[in-house]
């Protein structure tokens, strides 16, 4: 506890200690630099036994995951990605609405309902107010409820979205959509899109690692980290805290490091004559992923073990080892993109808060699960920035859709907890780091937070906006399926200039 | 024909011919399809076509590109290329009238080539792919057959005859024969996805049967079956889970069955798409026709809290339209759902045409998937002809069909879903009606048929309710009237007044003792069905008594098509852009213009769209088809862009190789599989040796010539399959509920579901890959390391990937590790005792290939050093790789690590 308030207080003071870019990235090449070249190395020697047959061949056609450069300027190397399933109510965190609480318990204005369908919520509603206590924060002045301690001291590092509208009310399709730009499946989700454009800068490392929390994956299921039609290399790789880190990671019993060394050694030998007798560079590039796995089994477990964090960093994040939880996560997530990974999509779930239970209502199930990350996102933002990694890490929060100004009465009753329903006209995600523009507020919504009047964001504009800052024109970024080119954006999606650095 | 009259002919043609020439000079006539509509694709159409008509000129449709335009004029006027707007404005040099608009100009060359092509007459033509398949002219005397002088194998069918004209175009040649053993493993991979029976190889090797023999008796294996059809159930979506949220289990099992029986049959490619796209509506189905529809059941199913039951049945029927297209007619629909297609002429009202088809079957997205096809014993079966004998002999023939189909499937009936104006009621979970004690409910739009019966599924949790239905409202005429007890899901018949048409229904319950809020009762389903007749005839009693038992019917129900009544018949309108709920013109079953006409005798229905899909007119079905069954071959389609033939997708590699291949299918092979796939494997192309030399990788990186033969990593199941039978575990069961080998603890995490992945014990831990349950959101994590999909949409084709995962899998799942132990044993006992015996041997097994010796030195090196190892560390051989009753000696350990190995190596991961 005590780490993360002495930090949030020296970074008020803005005397937050911070190692410079250029010491990071010293420290880089002589730690991550260094393995990273091993790849690299080994794709010279598979290359070079290329280059005795005369095959002319590029260093994706050996790793498909060899990194590349971004075709623009970027202004980000990775993204961390916290989504939140279920989705939280903007309405308790961050968008502060008093014209709810002089109409709490009343019907809601028919205006509001007109044509409208929801989810759970039948005829005529009574409009909730908000459940939280909200104050202005930061030089920013930005409007963050109690729910949120922590965080609110970092108002100034962050940009809100407030005015963000998704077309898919339910969970399944809603995630899809805000994860792979469409609400149907098959599409890639984005982190596939952009270690497909980018590769990764370790390949000891899976390129694109998904860990989740609260016991259950996302409700759309493995789609959401699923590579649709592009190459099935680029599909999120599931880290675990239980288990086998990566599945299959561990060396059964009886199989020493040594010996399994020797396995590959073997293995590879006779691969190498195949490749000399039938020439195929698929048999290189097989060479290649043999020696990837077999340092991938040393540099997982590495990566995920969090044992060895100095006792300052356990009390930043609220980690406990052995834990799966989305502090160990948030954690994971800064370890990994310091070593390279490019992009880490969180998933916590148990964020629908219906009212239907304790744990769903928003007055205490929301407020727990707020405990749960509201430290960790804290001293996430505060862990890169004090290693100069904030500036090129990208940071994603955000749930599928919002939630209703009203209160649920599902299936026509009162629910014996409060609780809202799923919306989609507005809520709000926020960005940081990379290229954003710090403590700015982005979009307004209505005086009952149920629809943007001003600066509307939409999904495929947060995506747009994304690519944008790891190099990409979005319009140009496409992939060739079924006899067109696919793009994230489908055929939308402008860029969301104002928030940019 | 006479003499003269050939020769007026012929003076007329040399007329026209010398007319031509004067007026078209010595040009060659420009052909539309593959000179000018990529020219127009690639600089116009974004910008005029489909979606977007700038300026009023679209060169989608030939009606469009020569009609006036906003100008005024046409853009286009045949015969006048300089008269003509679009070659104006491409070489215009005022930057704001120059097209296209602020890009780069068209080249000089493809100026001249639209001149000229206006010049000529502007002729419009029809894509190749669009063309009916027309018979391939005679080739057979050009062939010959033999080894040319530097021992290379000519040119020996028409495959070979065809593939060879291009070969020699490129300046390539024919590789040599594949090594006669290796070239066995590759040919039995494809055909029955494992290694060569030992029985087959003996008789191979020995010369016993020859090659064409041994493939003979592989498509004859009913291994052929499950290899085909997990080919087969990538593009129908199978899986054994309803996908979406909460993807609870679904039972779809038997129509994979009927998928490997029909491979195995050879059932032919029409029959086999008729039955699967409308076997409902063959004149008295079978059991087996009706299992076939399932096809279309295996449209994924949302049983998430708060979804519309009927948002997610237009959802399944606009997904059926997707991929009926895309697996019979490689095109795709997905864009035309909201406007008319870009690029393939086909509009956006004809996709709502196509999708009037499939809009009209009973199942709406039901939590219980109605309707549903019931299996029943060969008792029950007994029992059901009795009581349709009793019905045939008191109501006549069409009574005793109509009650045995609704014994069969339980239509038609009326979901609850649909009734609205509740008080004091409410659609649960969004699903069910339910109804409080003092609540109401309409249903509307019902035909009762004028049945005296009523039917219905519901549950109930409280006793003394008394229910009554009414005809219009609270105070309409009294139809039925009937008490509720607390009772589990049961289908329960209840008399009910006999009325005509089409009326309201007006639900009520009241019950005293009922709480506020309560539910008296749940609803799932409402039918008609009338009571039995025959009351007074002896035996009545059990006929009844039976007639209930079999409605309750428990056994296994697998989801299928059946088609709506005609007084349920929906109507379809166009979405406009795509959207389900802005509804535009109503429109009527047809599809597109472009492809091959309907004919007369055709019902207009399901049944009739698939007599036109299998009409040998029918450009695409068969094209399709040999695509991509020589692409399972070759590892490359003739069309590379197996998803999609159409102006955009790659253009064929050998396009009359295509078209005979596709005529010989329709018209000689009579849509036989086993045919088509015994054509491709015994030809010259398909045998040759895969060795890659510099100068061939060179010339053709991708093989697309066939100068080698093809050589790619094996599928997901083939990998896991191949495993097991080189170590002899396979289990060669078939059929039957999906098993659940062993896969890591914590992989299913599904959000509301209680679905648990239960080990499967004995032989079915190790059955073929193609029975492996397949969870939509959770699939078996191994075979998707390996590239197969999630099974939630069609997959016309699985890209192969090379992955330090996969390594992963193969070097440390516990099933690889397993195989090894037994691949090991089996090496030892032939070993002698001897390290190098046993692994020669080993190798042979896996690759059936004697080994180098480079290779066997590394193998015997991992050995030495393993048996070192265990040596040096005994304890490491307790509980070795896991293993807690199995007593491990250093050899056998050894002897396992170089299993483990072998199973990794490129060569056997591979068809070689």
């Amino acid at each position: 506890m005590k780490s993360l308030d002495k930090m949030l207080v020296e970074f008020a003071q803005q005397k937050l200690a911070t190692q410079t870019r250029r010491h990071f990235l010293m420290d880089c090449v002589s730690k991550v630099g260094g393995l990273a070249m091993a790849p690299l190395m080994f794709g010279c020697d598979t290359g070079s036994s290329a280059a005795s047959k005369g095959l002319n061949l590029s260093q994706r056609d050996l790793n498909p995951l060899a990194p590349l450069p971004p075709p623009f300027g970027a202004k980000a190397k990775s993204i961390i990605y916290l989504h939140m399933a279920g989705a939280p109510s903007q309405l308790e965190l961050f968008d502060f609405k008093p014209e709810l609480i002089k109409y709490h318990n009343k019907p809601c204005p028919d205006s509001l309902l007109e044509g409208r369908k929801f989810a759970f919520i039948q005829g005529t509603p009574n409009i909730l107010g908000p459940q939280a206590n909200f104050s202005q924060h930061g030089e920013s002045g930005a409007w963050i409820s109690d729910y949120l301690p922590h965080f609110s001291k970092l108002a100034d590092e962050v940009s809100f979205l407030k005015a963000v509208h998704t077309d898919q009310f339910n969970h399944g399709p809603a995630q899809l959509f805000m994860q792979t730009g469409s609400a149907r499946l098959g599409r890639p989700s984005l982190g596939s899109w952009v270690t497909y454009g980018l590769g990764t800068e370790n390949q000891n490392l899976p390129g694109f690692v998904v860990l989740t929390s609260g016991g259950k994956t996302p409700d759309a299921g493995k789609s959401v980290w699923g590579s649709g039609f592009l190459p099935s290399v680029y599909q999120g790789v599931q880290c675990r805290s239980k288990g086998d880190p990566v599945l299959y990671l561990d060396d059964p019993e009886g199989m020493s490091r040594n010996l399994k060394r020797n396995v590959i050694d073997a293995i590879n030998t006779v691969n190498q004559e195949e490749f000399n007798a039938y020439g195929d560079p698929e048999i290189l590039s097989r060479i290649n992923q043999y020696e990837m796995a077999y340092r991938m089994q040393i540099e997982v477990p590495e990566v995920m073990n969090i044992n060895d964090e100095p006792e300052s960093i356990h009390e930043l994040y609220g980690t406990q080892p052995g834990a799966e939880s989305f502090a160990n996560n948030c954690l994971l997530a800064r370890k990994m993109v310091e070593k390279g990974v490019r992009f880490v999509q969180l998933y916590d779930w148990g964020w629908d808060t219906h009212g239907t239970d304790h744990d769903g209502s928003i007055d205490m199930g929301l407020r727990n699960k707020c405990r749960e990350i509201d430290r960790p996102i804290s001293a996430l933002l505060l862990d890169l920035k004090r290693r100069g990694m904030l500036e090129d890490t990208l940071v994603v929060w955000g749930g599928e859709f919002g939630r209703t100004p009203m209160q649920e009465n599902r299936d026509g009753k009162t629910q014996g907890f409060l609780g809202r329903d799923h919306h989609v006209d507005a809520f709000t995600m926020w960005m940081a780091g990379g290229g954003i523009k710090p403590g700015l507020t982005y979009g307004r919504t209505d005086d009952f937070g149920f629809s943007g009047i001003e600066d509307k964001v939409s999904v495929h504009d947060i995506h747009a906006t994304i690519l944008h800052l790891m190099g990409f024109d979005h319009e140009k970024f496409t992939y060739d399926f079924q006899g067109r080119p696919f793009r994230l954006t489908d055929v939308e999606g402008e860029l969301i200039n104002k928030i940019l650095a | 024909m006479n003499n003269l009259k050939i020769a007026g002919f012929l003076t007329l043609a040399f007329v026209i011919a010398i007319l031509g020439f004067l007026i078209f000079g010595s040009e060659k006539e420009v052909d539309y399809s593959t000179q000018i509509k990529p020219i127009l694709n690639k600089h116009c159409i974004t910008c005029h076509g489909g979606v977007k008509k700038n300026g009023g000129f679209s060169v989608l449709f030939e009606e469009e590109a020569f009609a006036i335009t906003e100008s005024g004029h046409a853009a286009i006027i045949p015969g006048d290329p300089n008269g003509s707007e679009l070659i104006k404005r491409l070489t215009a040099s005022d930057p704001e009238l120059r097209m296209p608009y602020e890009k780069e100009p068209l080249s000089k060359d493809e100026i001249d080539l639209l001149k000229t092509w206006i010049k000529q007459g502007a002729k419009w033509g029809k894509h190749w792919a669009y063309q009916t398949v027309q018979k391939p002219k005679e080739i057979e005397g050009k062939l010959t057959a033999g080894i040319s002088p530097e021992g290379n194998v000519t040119a020996s069918n028409s495959i070979d005859f065809f593939v060879s004209q291009k070969l020699e175009e490129q300046e390539l040649e024919f590789s040599p024969e594949e090594n006669y053993l290796k070239l066995i493993r590759r040919a039995s991979l494809d055909i029955t996805g494992l290694p060569p029976t030992q029985k087959i190889t003996e008789a191979y090797s020995s010369k016993k049967i020859s090659y064409e023999e041994a493939v003979d008796q592989m498509l004859a294996a009913s291994t052929y079956g499950e290899k085909w059809a997990t080919w087969w159930l990538d593009m129908a979506r199978y899986a054994d889970t309803k996908g979406y949220e909460r993807d609870v289990n679904r039972t779809m099992w038997p129509y994979r069955d009927w998928v490997i029986r029909a491979f195995n049959k050879d059932m032919p490619y029409d029959e086999f798409t008729i039955e699967q796209l409308a076997g409902d509506l063959l004149p008295n189905p079978t059991q087996d026709q009706l299992t076939a529809t399932a096809f279309h059941r295996n449209t994924m199913n949302n049983d998430e809290g708060g979804t519309q039951d009927e948002e997610f049945r237009v959802a399944a029927v606009l997904d059926r339209v997707s991929t009926t297209y895309e697996v019979w007619q490689s095109t795709t629909m997905a864009c035309v759902q909201c406007h008319s297609h870009t690029y393939d002429p086909i509009r956006h009202e004809e996709f709502y045409q196509s999708a009037a088809f499939f809009n009209n079957s009973r199942d709406e997205d039901t939590h219980d998937e109605e309707p549903r096809l019931r299996f029943f014993s060969p008792d029950e079966k007994t029992e059901i002809a009795s009581i349709t004998k009793w019905v045939k002999e008191n109501e006549g023939e069409n009574a005793a069909k109509a009650r045995e189909d609704f014994l069969t499937y339980l239509e038609p009936k009326y979901p609850s879903h649909s009734a609205v104006d509740f008080v004091n009621a409410t659609l649960l979970d969004s699903k069910w009606l339910g109804i409080e004690g003092n609540g109401s409910a309409y249903l509307r739009n019902i035909n009762t048929q004028g049945s005296d019966q009523l039917l219905m599924e519901y549950s109930a949790g409280l006793d003394g309710s008394k229910m009554t239905i009414r005809n219009g409202g609270p105070e309409g005429e009294l139809l039925a009237s009937f008490p509720i007890n607390s009772t589990g899901q049961i289908i329960r018949p209840i008399p009910f007044k006999e009325i005509k048409g089409t009326v309201d229904l007006y639900l009520e319950i009241e019950n005293p003792n009922a709480k506020p809020d309560q539910t008296a009762a749940r609803f799932i389903w409402f039918a008609f069905v009338p009571k039995l007749e025959g009351e007074n005839k002896s035996g009545y009693a059990a006929i009844q008594k039976s007639w209930e038992a079999k409605l309750n019917f428990r056994g296994t129900k697998l989801p299928i098509l059946i088609e709506n009544p005609d007084y349920m018949t929906r109507e379809t309108r166009v979405f406009e852009r795509g959207n389900w709920m802005i509804l535009g013109d109503k429109v009527q079953p047809g599809t597109p213009k472009e492809l091959n006409p309907w004919k007369e005798e055709w019902p207009n229905n399901r049944l009739g769209f698939a007599y036109w899909l299998t009409d040998k007119e029918n450009p695409l079905t068969s094209r399709t088809l040999v695509n991509r069954v020589w692409d399972q071959l070759m590892g490359r389609g003739i069309v590379s862009t197996l998803e999609d033939m159409g102006t955009q997708s790659d253009p064929p590699s050998h396009p009359e190789l295509l078209d005979y291949l596709a005529w010989k299918t329709m018209n000689e092979y009579d849509w036989s599989i086993k045919s088509l796939i015994r054509e491709i494997v015994t030809s010259k192309t398909y045998k040759q040796s895969s060795v890659i030399s510099t100068e061939l990788f060179t010339k053709d990186p991708q093989n697309k010539y066939y100068a080698r033969g093809p050589r790619f990593r094996l599928s997901a199941e083939q990998v896991r399959d191949q495993a097991l039978a080189v170590a002899g575990l396979l289990s060669d069961k078939m059929y039957g509920p999906g098993v659940m080998p062993a896969q890591p603890d914590g992989i299913w995490q599904t959000v509301y579901n209680g679905g648990t992945w239960t080990e499967s014990t004995g032989e079915d831990a190790h059955r073929r890959g193609v029975y492996t349950f397949l969870k939509r959101t959770s699939p078996y994590p191994s075979f998707l390391s390996f590239d197969a999909g999630s099974r939630e949409i069609c997959l016309s084709r699985r890209l192969v990937t090379n992955t330090p995962l996969q390594a992963l899998v193969t070097l440390n799942d516990p099933v690889y590790l397993e195989a090894a132990y037994f691949l090991s044993e089996d090496m030892l006992a032939h070993g002698d005792s001897n390290p190098e015996k046993a692994i020669s041997y080993g190798y042979q097994k896996l690759i059936l290939a004697p080994i180098s010796k480079p290779k066997l030195a590394a193998l015997e090196k991992l050995h030495t050093e393993a048996s070192a190892q265990y040596k040096k560390n005994p304890a490491e051989l307790n509980s070795f790789f896991g293993w807690k009753d199995r007593t491990i000696t250093a050899e056998q350990a050894s002897m396992t690590v170089v299993a483990n190995a072998m199973l990794n190596l490129d060569e056997f991961l591979t068809k070689p």
